[in-house]
């Protein structure tokens, strides 16, 4: 009952700080959001699952509730966690209070309604991360882009329409093709299941459930969901070439979406991709094991070279993300212990690396109002500390050890390396790691030209120092990633302990 | 007894908690904090003092202490592995770190610099991380300090942030390291994929695994079924990108020279015992691994040699007496990679620590004329200072004279201990004799740029108003000036072989005995062992071992004479004149560092350009498509939106037509018309 | 009895009278009477088939088209009405506010 409590507690929230005045819904929607995180650490403490939550292993806090029927399969309310779920969920919860606190100084107009729609995203993503039954998955993953859709919308930057308009189609399609091909894998699978529930569905596909459903043979099924699955996925990641909607999302989105669209958001799409198409269909994503690792070193490479091009701070982030995202699919698709853990774990870092990132760029921009590197020079000069937590987190990002970066992208390359599911491994590998030079290239010039030199700027005020609930959030970012970075382990171990399943599921002559 | 190996992490710890305090509390204590680094660095100086010397009661030390990420496929650690090499290591990097603390705070805090906090945290910071890779027991952690080095030095060069120079020269260091350390991190992965352990010592180190599997005796994977031998060369080449970027070496030593726009007490820890450092202890920590592969060896050669020739050279011409200590710093580790390559390893950590002490004496020695000369580093605006800060003046000249390479400072011994490996080893070896007669044409050059240096900043009448009237230094900068400029007259005496070789003397060799585990130490990691490994047999001229010791020794000295001699002649004058113009183009070249800087721009530059290309293509086609799928539904919801005429008689004809189209489909299926 | 198909002729004959009107009268009242014509050969078709059958819900049917269809002349009339005000005729052709 416990995660009903979180999730609901959450739209009650929501609904509470929806109907609250303006002037002081920021200050309830953070202390109400501290209440889901406090619930998160409890769970944590009492965490007690072994394995996969897919592949047979025990589900901590299981709950199941038959829903209804529909043609011979029955639709639960089913929810859980696993040492793959849990990790997000900490993160999840963790990120919108910090995130809810960043908003207070941009956030000036109708803040009920922002907070409140915070809060219903907040919900729903828990929803989509604890949820073990497909319909009920799916309701949430696709109820997370109604309050996107009017946060980027309404508060966002000037071209918001064209950017929130572009993010909820495109998602909204990828989608769609998503679920017609799962759907029509569940269809293929027959009566060897009797349920929508996902690990139901899992073990019925790896005793090979699949029947020949409209003259498709169960290969060419499963081939063809993997397919759209991934395709589906990828758009959500977003893996090259779906990738556009992302920087225009991200300029336009006022910053705490873009915290949470870069730290929680995209890793629903990696989080599908390891519990769909790597968990349920590993054979399928082991015989696309080439093209797959090559579309994560291009998506790695060419995300990195985009960020280079960039002048805007926020773009920069965000097409640094698209590079990041690289990393979690080819640590994905070498099916080795540290590469599916790696991903995963990748996916807690870049979470909280990608969120201090926009946070503080967003901490410059209130300040200054432009977030053009042409535009100023020498921030460091009249913000110092902001300024230095902006340095520590540009180095995370660039993988710096010690910190949460590093760890996740390190787990990826060495369980890469030697991968024997991927030929040519070490090359992929080394192809990717390139992306640790360009990430380097880019972060340092745009910090040099906007942050070190002499203070230029030009403005009608005085630029001081941020407020302190502005810094705060930093700063508590930053400790998570450097405790991250020095003891990953907290978390590595359930992750591992998730994601062996996984790998041994993948059939590899080695 | 108390254990001082229990007290290992200590001595990583204690700057690492000055850093803490600077940076949290910095604002609130006396001097910035500064009293903080001074009290950590002697508490980690003394730590390492007992720790050798429980090294030297035959001792040692290989232990995993905390477990990062324990993995079935691999375990991550991290450990301490103190033997004679590190131990060693140890107390050149706490001393020259102590004393730098020292310098500072005549340096930064009497010259009344502001950010002082910062300053101190960083070297903290900087010193904790080198005491870190120095102890590392495994590849992984060394990368992970490596790194963390790095980043240290990016923080200390670009501490003047509101210039626009510092900054920029920071992103240099960082990136052109970055870019090497990008070739050493393939090599840790590869080194876990290959032996599933990157561990430096013991049964299962990897040295040790590499060594049973070339002798055919042990199972480790290759890649696309290489060789072993060839892909443990790949191996070694990928590390030593990391050690090229880092100890400044050919092509990626660009970074140094403009590293000198960090503070100078930052430059002499960065060139003496940290950064530039981290490079040729990584080689000479995983020597057995590197004494596996022929090629790898003669690759560290040859790039040692043409390095240490090619830095010499550049430094001739320097106006500005940092730019001098910073070519000479990539050329003197240009020889330590020479004496690697050339299994002189002995010889390499010699010169390393030798190295330690007089290039850190020099640049405290720069950094007091520079305190004299308000902030002037220009060489043609000082002169005849050595009346008037004779403390400066004479251990700067016992550097010199180190660096230069003169009988009987430090530099001499080990420098031509460097070279006599390398003659020995390459008289059967060609790459390694080419490496050999590089390092032996970069000894007059080095002699001529040292003197000039000399001369130009010291002899001769004053050249400005400054160095008439030089503002005085205080015992907190000639403290740490004494006690490096004793050590680099005296270090050289802990290893002089040639006159154990020729009088025939055993046992003065204090060093060689100490790096063979004679005392104590670990199996496997001795330089016995090493020389075992090594793939080079030696050779001799004029018959025999005391011969080649006293032509080689003649010649290096000789040729250093040479150099001095015309520094002496063109610039130990009253009031000297530039001769570099008689170079003609050879000066603008030199001048300008063989444009090697100029090329990584253009690189850079080209790199931006791809990604302008890669971000138009982006948005022109990528997200052209995206769009262009949106504009054709629109288009065409417009074209077919135009049926709806608002005519309702059109409407219900339509509606018509369709039942009558439905009920032609349904009659044709169901068989009426047949 | 009547065989079925005089009525199924009958009803036809009424509906494609009415989808004449429909189709080619400009004028709302037209319309409408020409709606009912339709609707009530449809009426027609469910009393025979029910008394084919011999099945009262066809006639229960019936009942029901015919309420609904006073219903929609209610609702024709008051948008005949409206037409008139705002045009001041009864041309559906007229009102083409709503396309595109």
């Amino acid at each position: 009952m416990i995660l009903e409590a979180l999730i609901g507690f959450t739209f009650l929230a929501a609904l509470v700080v929806m109907l609250a005045p303006n002037a002081w819904a920021g200050r309830l929607a953070f202390a109400l959001s501290a209440v889901p995180f406090v619930g998160s650490l409890y769970l944590w403490s009492r965490f007690d699952a072994v394995g996969n939550a897919l592949t047979g292993g025990t589900i901590a806090f299981e709950s199941r509730y038959e829903w209804v029927e529909v043609g011979g399969r029955t639709v639960s309310w089913f929810v859980g966690l696993d040492g793959i779920s849990l990790p997000l969920v900490v993160l999840t919860t963790f990120l919108v209070p910090l995130a809810i606190l960043s908003a207070w100084t941009p956030v000036d107009s109708r803040q009920s309604q922002f907070y409140g729609l915070m809060l219903f995203m907040e919900a729903n993503l828990l929803g989509v991360f604890t949820a073990l039954d497909f319909f009920l998955w799916f309701v949430f993953w696709e109820a997370v882009l109604v309050p996107m859709y009017f946060l980027i919308g309404i508060w966002g930057g000037p071209r918001r329409k064209y950017a929130a308009i572009k993010f909820f189609v495109y998602t909204n399609a990828a989608s769609l093709l998503m679920f017609i091909g799962f759907m029509s894998l569940t269809f293929a699978l027959g009566d060897s299941i009797g349920s929508l529930a996902l690990p139901e569905i899992t073990q019925a596909l790896a005793d090979g459930g699949l029947e020949t459903w409209f003259g498709i043979s169960p290969g060419r099924m499963a081939m063809v969901a993997f397919l759209a699955t991934f395709a589906g996925f990828a758009v959500k990641v977003p893996i090259v070439p779906f990738h556009t909607w992302l920087p225009d999302a991200h300029v336009e989105a006022p910053t705490p979406v873009s915290v949470l669209l870069a730290g929680v958001l995209l890793k629903m799409g990696t989080y599908a991709l390891l519990r769909f198409n790597f968990t349920m269909l590993p054979d399928q994503a082991s015989a696309l094991a080439i093209p797959i690792a090559a579309i994560a070193v291009i998506s790695v490479v060419y995300g990195a070279m985009l960020a280079l091009a960039q002048k805007d701070l926020k773009r920069i982030v965000a097409y640094s993300s698209v590079s990041s995202m690289g990393y979690v699919i080819l640590g994905l698709v070498v099916f080795t212990e540290y590469g599916v853990g790696g991903a995963t774990f990748q996916m807690v870092a870049h979470g909280l690396i990608s969120g201090l990132m926009f946070m503080a760029v967003g901490v410059v921009y209130n300040a200054t109002h432009t977030r053009m590197v042409g535009d100023m020079a020498g921030m460091a000069d009249r913000m110092p500390v902001t300024v230095g937590i902006l340095v520590a987190g540009a180095f995370g990002y660039m993988g710096l050890p010690l910190m949460a970066g590093f760890a996740g992208e390190f787990f990826i390359f060495v369980g890469a390396f030697g991968a024997p599911a991927l030929p040519y491994a070490p090359v992929f590998t080394a192809l990717a790691m390139f992306g640790i030079v360009i990430v380097a290239g880019y972060l340092l010039s745009a910090m040099q030209k906007t942050l070190f030199g002499p203070f230029r700027l030009e403005t009608d005020y005085e630029i001081g120092p941020a407020p302190f609930h502005d810094v705060a959030p930093l700063a508590v970012l930053l400790a998570a990633i450097i405790v991250l970075g020095v003891a990953p382990d907290i978390f590595f171990e359930m992750i591992r302990d998730a994601a062996m399943p996984v790998v041994e599921g993948v059939s590899v002559d080695v | 007894m108390v254990d001082a190996f229990a007290y290992v992490p200590a001595v990583v710890l204690l700057p690492f908690f000055s850093f803490l305090v600077a940076l949290g509390a910095g604002k609130y204590l006396p001097k910035g904090g500064a009293f903080g680094g001074v009290a950590a660095t002697a508490g980690s100086f003394l730590l390492s003092l007992w720790v050798a010397a429980t090294v030297a009661g035959g001792r040692a030390y290989n232990e995993t202490l905390y477990t990062w990420a324990a993995g079935d496929q691999f375990e991550l650690t991290f450990g301490a592995l103190i033997d004679p090499l590190s131990a060693l290591m140890l107390v050149i990097v706490t001393l020259v770190a102590l004393l730098v603390h020292v310098f500072s705070l005549g340096y930064m805090n009497d010259e009344g610099e502001t950010g002082l906090p910062r300053y101190y945290a960083g070297l903290g910071l900087f010193t904790a991380s080198m005491l870190g890779f120095v102890v590392a027991d495994n590849l992984l952690m060394a990368f992970m300090f490596f790194e963390l080095v790095g980043l240290c030095s990016y923080l200390l060069i670009g501490f003047h942030f509101r210039e626009p120079g510092p900054p920029s020269a920071a992103k240099k260091a960082f990136l052109v390291t970055r870019f090497g350390d990008y070739f050493f991190l393939v090599g840790v992965v590869a080194v876990f994929a290959t032996f599933g352990t990157a561990a430096f010592a013991g049964e299962g180190s990897f040295p040790a695994l590499a060594e049973a599997a070339l002798a055919g005796s042990g199972d480790v994977w290759t890649p696309g079924g290489l060789g072993v031998e060839t892909w443990f060369t790949v191996v070694g080449l990928l590390v030593l990108g990391g050690v090229v970027g880092k100890s400044a070496q050919f092509p990626l030593h660009t970074w140094l020279p403009d590293a000198m726009e960090g503070p100078t007490p930052v430059s002499a820890l960065i060139h003496a015992a940290t950064m530039v450092a981290a490079g040729v202890y990584l080689v000479a920590r995983m020597y057995g691994f590197y004494a596996l592969t022929p090629t790898t060896l003669a690759v560290i050669a040859f790039i040692g040699g043409f390095t240490a020739l090619f830095a010499a050279t550049m430094g001739v011409v320097k106006d500005e007496l940092k730019q001098v200590l910073a070519y000479s710093t990539i050329s003197q580790y240009g020889y330590m990679m020479l004496a690697l390559g050339a299994g002189g390893y002995v010889a390499a950590v010699f010169h390393l620590t030798t190295h330690a002490f007089f290039k850190a004496l020099l640049f405290l020695g720069a950094g007091s004329v520079i305190i004299a000369m308000h902030h002037n580093e220009d060489m043609w605006d000082m002169g005849g200072l050595k009346a008037k800060m004779p403390v400066t003046y004479y251990t700067f000249l016992a550097g010199s004279l180190a660096l230069a390479g003169i009988f009987p400072f430090a530099g001499f011994w080990s420098k031509d201990e460097v070279l006599y490996e390398a003659l020995v080893h390459g008289l059967n070896e060609p790459l390694l004799l080419g490496g050999y007669v590089m390092g032996l044409l970069a000894v007059p050059v080095t002699a001529f740029y040292t003197f000039r240096m000399v001369f130009l900043t010291f002899h001769g009448e004053p050249r400005s108003a400054t160095a008439r009237d030089p503002e005085p230094v205080r015992w907190n900068v000639k403290g740490p000036l004494t006690v490096l400029g004793s050590l680099a007259v005296v270090t050289g005496f802990i290893n002089m072989v040639p006159v154990q070789k020729v009088l025939g003397l055993e046992g003065i060799d204090y060093l060689h005995r100490w790096l063979d585990n004679e005392w104590g130490g670990i199996d496997g990691l001795s330089s016995h062992h090493y020389a075992d490994l090594g793939p080079y047999s030696s050779g001799y001229i004029g018959g025999g071992e005391v011969p080649t010791v006293l032509v080689g020794a003649a010649v290096s000295l000789g040729l250093a004479l040479a150099g001095l001699g015309l520094a002496w002649r063109l610039y130990n004058v009253a009031s000297p004149t530039e001769h570099t113009a008689k170079l003609g183009g050879i000066k603008d070249v030199l001048y300008n560092n063989y444009y090697l800087d100029e090329l990584q721009v253009w690189i850079a530059y080209r790199t931006e350009d791809v990604a302008g290309g890669a971000d138009t293509f982006d948005q022109g086609i990528i997200d052209g498509v995206v769009n262009g799928v949106s504009s054709v539904s629109l288009l065409g919801g417009n074209r077919v939106r135009r049926i709806q005429t608002g005519l309702v008689t059109q409407y219900a004809t339509m509606l018509t037509l369709g039942l009558i189209a439905l009920l032609v489909v349904l009659g044709v299926n169901g068989g009426w018309f047949l | 009895m009547v065989p079925a198909q005089w009525y199924l002729l009958l009803a036809a004959g009424i509906f494609c009278i009415g989808l004449f009107g429909v189709l080619t009268r400009n004028d709302a009242l037209y319309f409408l009477m020409s709606v009912e014509l339709m609707m009530n050969a449809a009426n027609i078709n469910f009393v025979a088939f029910s008394l084919y059958y011999g099945d009262l819900t066809g006639q229960v049917f019936a009942l029901f088209v015919i309420a609904l269809a006073a219903a929609e002349v209610a609702i024709g009339i008051g948008i005949i009405l409206v037409l008139y005000r705002n045009f001041g005729d009864i041309d559906v052709t007229v009102p083409t506010e709503m396309r595109w």
